[in-house]
């Protein structure tokens, strides 16, 4: 039988506040353990939790950002369940008035046609504490970290609409570009900010019945949820297959092995009403006014950069699917570099050397105004590109400007022609054989010969005018 | 004799604010005595419980602070109920006679007002939202709210004033300026009050006569009375059961021997050592309450929600008859005489159901959020005892009226 998979996505997105979301706490989880906690996120006895306003707000803008509705009225529920890294026996989550219902993301199929993804609901969530294991000499010991406990996140439920691993990586790589656009999270599953769980059921192709479904966790990476998904598949057709129901439970995916395993799953009860948290009251000025803070949001940005600066379509997708990039972009084009140089440049040069050197663009000493200058120098035939990548390779190191260490480093191209004609002459003093080669017809010589002139030159020479004299003296000679 | 006093202030005398902080001398002098539910820095706030015991508070409840700031001494904590929930096993009120001017006792159905009856002080039980909870080791989160008891109602008001209004750490509190908690003259000509005729319901026929007596005393004294009705005025006894027993279910979650509190030996693993742990620190009837309170969340809580649907609507309710009456008179609490000794256990009801019958005509501003007024009877029988209630936030007339009826200047032969 022919049988086709029903997948549904539990997203949770750690927010990128200044705080926590019940208490003054900094919100940095990574801190030295146990450095960022206070009697609310230790849940002392007689602490109150008070919801943070910016964690409201950038909740607010990452529900907008991916089209969902808020609710004028929203409310926090106590979940309720015992372990280590829950010391008061109850999460702080919004189980029956969640913060928006709706939205979805459109994304292109594996066959090309369009597809809606649709999200059924957001709502917000604290995270609780980390709990590390260690050996105290042969003795396990389990230690808590509460730098954790209060960490606000929001968690994005979708519909059941995925039916191929290659619509959830789709529907993932869309989403974190527009939380990125709505500035409420770094969403990366490589480092944690977001994690993505599945639900996974598979049901007898063209029919529409909901069956048991499996969740899927662990994994940190949009690859990782594609291979998850396709293990899945197999094992619960395999399983299918041979007369097993599936039954309802939790596995954890395995990267290495690329297998998912069954495990204990927490004991959970259901959700009752916080009686310390106020019901939130979203006022239509409110939600208004988080509506005019959200940027253009990266879809409507590819078309204008396509319009307004000929990208092609691929290329204008690519520039907007991060905010930074895409920013960077029109900072250059800003500055009167060509679009078509500072595209190339960008992408091919600043962005590898960002990545290798394990910055962020957003704070890296290469900023579009640096970076204009030197291709500005390029494009005036100050310096050649050879020199132009040696230079853009220092800015990473120092904050001189491009012209000082051109200047320092002695990367002014020459143009000379009297300069540049002894090295040309020389070069053809020394190369018979390829010269005989040009006359004789063959024109990929005159690269070498320009090469050689270049090599001489310490790599300063302006290639065009070398180009212009080989030439020149090659058709005079014979 | 053992004092009622669990802890003593240990600065004997009161020396100004602490801290060095000038105080604004509004309550100056004035002796506080305080359950140890109520945080006060480095005191063993341990609430009655032995799930707390070695728990020294890190702050000052907001309550406190303001205390401290108006110039008030603070005596000592108390001996209180597990989690002050009901009396028995407390010592509520008992401060008053050991040289405290007012004590602080939380008010989660009533027990101010019980442990006023039993002392023959008055009580007041202010409006949910108007006093910071910040700092109080509750049990109730949405009912419970820290009750006044002073033999006057004059160091009551003063005391509300003080610790009443905004907190920008209990973010359940009005944003609002608070009310006015100021006196005012009351004119019985110009003021109804309303009587709620099933709140005698069930009643002994003893309490249904002292309810009759307070309203005909209300009359002899110049106020119009009308009489309201509220069918479902015993629904108050069940919604507080059910979503009381919840929240404290979930409330006491956190007590797990992890940080403090005596942790049960023996244990071969963290869930073990949570349940002996919390086996060995609650006592019967609290355990009784909690786990009522997990029933209704894991096996019925549609029951649950059922009772946060009729709560809201009682709440709509008592506002209404507060429209239509500017007081509302109710039947007095249960008139428990205090235990033989001072120290002793108290008579500790056997049961949920005998407690909830303890506290059946208080309960409903601890489930409604309004204010509650209690006044002793005088020695002689001249004039009986009252519940008094009124609109959310009416604080301050309340205490006006319960003013008006203790001063005897327009008082008659009746
Ligand atoms: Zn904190």
């Amino acid at each position: 039988m022919d049988y086709e998979a029903v997948v549904g996505l539990e997203i949770h997105v750690e927010l990128n506040c200044a705080t926590k979301m019940f208490c003054d706490c900094p919100n940095r989880p990574g801190d030295e353990p146990n450095i960022n906690v206070c009697p609310t996120c230790l849940w002392l006895p007689g602490a109150l939790p008070r919801l943070s306003e910016q964690a409201l707000e950038k909740a607010a803008l990452l529900c907008l950002a991916l089209g969902a509705e808020l609710q004028p009225l929203c409310a926090f529920d106590q979940k309720v369940y015992y372990y280590p890294d829950l010391p008061k026996g109850y999460q702080l989550s919004q189980a029956h008035l969640p913060l928006s219902r709706g939205g979805a993301i459109d994304i292109t199929g594996e066959d090309g046609a369009p597809r809606r993804l649709r999200i059924h609901h957001i709502h917000m969530e604290e995270d609780v504490a980390k709990l590390v294991h260690e050996m105290e000499g042969r003795t396990p010991i389990g230690l808590v970290d509460f730098n954790r406990a209060g960490t606000p996140l929001v968690e994005i439920v979708t519909e059941p609409d995925f039916r191929t691993p290659h619509e959830a990586m789709e529907f993932l790589k869309a989403l974190r570009t527009q939380i990125r656009y709505g500035g409420a999270s770094e969403c990366s599953m490589e480092n944690g900010t977001m994690r993505a769980d599945a639900n996974i059921s598979i049901r007898p192709r063209g029919t529409t019945q909901m069956n048991t479904k499996v969740e899927v966790k662990n994994m940190n990476s949009v690859r990782h949820v594609g291979d998850a998904i396709a293990y899945e598949i197999e094992r619960q057709t395999a399983s299918v297959e041979s007369g097993e129901p599936v039954v309802l439970h939790t596995r954890l995916w395995d990267p290495d092995k690329k297998v998912t395993s069954p495990m204990r799953a927490k004991f959970e009860g259901p959700c009752v009403p916080d009686p310390s948290v106020p019901v939130i009251r979203l006022s239509g000025e409110w939600i208004a006014e988080m509506r005019a803070r959200l940027p253009e949001m990266p879809t409507v940005r590819a078309e204008r950069l396509a319009t307004e600066y000929g990208l092609a379509p691929d290329e204008a997708l690519t520039v907007s699917a991060d905010p930074q990039v895409a920013d960077f972009f029109e900072a250059l084009a800003a500055q009167e570099i060509e679009p078509r140089t500072a595209l190339h440049w960008l992408t091919t040069q600043l962005l590898p050397a960002v990545k290798d050197t394990r910055q962020e663009l957003s704070v890296c000493r290469v900023t579009p105004a640096r970076l204009g200058a030197l291709l500005k120098m390029m494009a005036a035939g100050k310096i050649n590109a050879n020199a132009a990548r040696e230079v853009l390779t220092r800015m990473f190191h120092t904050d001189d400007t491009p012209e000082a260490i051109v200047a320092a480093q002695g990367f002014t191209q020459v143009s000379d022609p009297d300069a540049l004609g002894a090295m040309v002459q020389q070069v053809l003093d020394e190369q018979p054989a390829a010269v005989a080669d040009y006359r004789g017809g063959q024109v990929k010589a005159l690269g070498f010969l320009v090469g050689r002139v270049m090599q001489a030159s310490g790599g300063k020479a302006n290639p065009k005018v070398i180009r212009e004299l080989l030439t020149d003296r090659l058709s005079a000679a014979e | 004799m053992e004092s009622t006093f669990a802890f003593l202030n240990p600065e004997p005398v009161f020396q100004g604010s602490p801290h060095g902080g000038a105080d604004d001398g509004y309550l100056r002098g004035l002796r506080v005595a305080l359950q140890p539910s109520i945080s006060v820095r480095d005191w063993p706030a341990e609430a009655g419980s032995v799930a707390l015991s070695g728990f020294t508070a890190l702050e000052d409840a907001t309550v406190v602070q303001r205390l401290r700031q108006a110039g008030a001494y603070l005596r000592g904590y108390t001996r209180m109920s597990e989690f002050g929930f009901g009396l028995g096993g407390g010592e509520a009120g008992a401060a008053l006679a050991e040289g405290a001017d007012i004590e602080l006792v939380l008010d989660l159905m009533g027990e101010s007002r019980a442990a006023a009856a039993r002392w023959k002080v008055s009580a007041f039980k202010p409006s949910y939202s108007l006093v910071s909870r910040l700092g109080i080791v509750g049990l109730i989160p949405s009912m419970e709210c820290c009750g006044l008891v002073a033999p006057d109602l004059g160091t009551i008001r003063k005391t509300l004033q003080t610790v009443a209004g905004p907190d920008d750490l209990d973010f359940s509190l009005l944003d609002e300026e608070t009310p006015d908690l100021s006196a005012r003259t009351i004119d019985p000509a110009a003021t109804t009050v309303g009587l709620i005729r099933e709140a005698a319901d069930g009643l002994s026929t003893e309490r249904q006569e002292a309810f009759h007596t307070s309203a005909r005393y209300l009359e002899s004294r110049g106020f119009t009375l009308k009489e309201l009705s509220l069918p479902d005025f015993a629904l108050f006894s069940l919604v507080h059961r059910i979503i009381g027993s919840v929240e404290a279910s979930s409330a006491t979650g956190r007590y797990d021997s992890v940080r403090y509190g005596p942790r049960a030996p023996g244990a071969r693993n963290w869930n073990e050592m949570y349940l002996r742990s919390r086996d060995a620190a609650f006592g019967t009837f609290l355990k009784s309450f909690l786990l009522q309170g997990a029933f209704f969340q894991f096996n019925r809580y549609e029951a649950f929600e059922a009772a946060c649907r009729i709560r809201a609507q009682l709440v709509t309710e008592m506002a209404n008859l507060c429209l239509r009456a500017e007081y509302l008179l109710l039947p007095t609490p249960q008139d428990t005489p205090p235990g033989p000794t001072v120290g002793a256990p108290a008579d500790r009801p056997a049961s949920l159901s005998a407690t909830y019958a303890q506290f059946d005509s208080t309960l409903f501003a601890n489930v409604t959020g309004q204010p509650a007024l209690y006044l002793p009877p005088t020695a002689d029988g001249t004039r009986p005892g009252f519940q008094l209630s009124g609109a959310a936030l009416s604080d301050g007339a309340l205490l006006s009226l319960g003013e008006h009826l203790l001063s005897d200047a327009n008082g008659e032969e009746w």
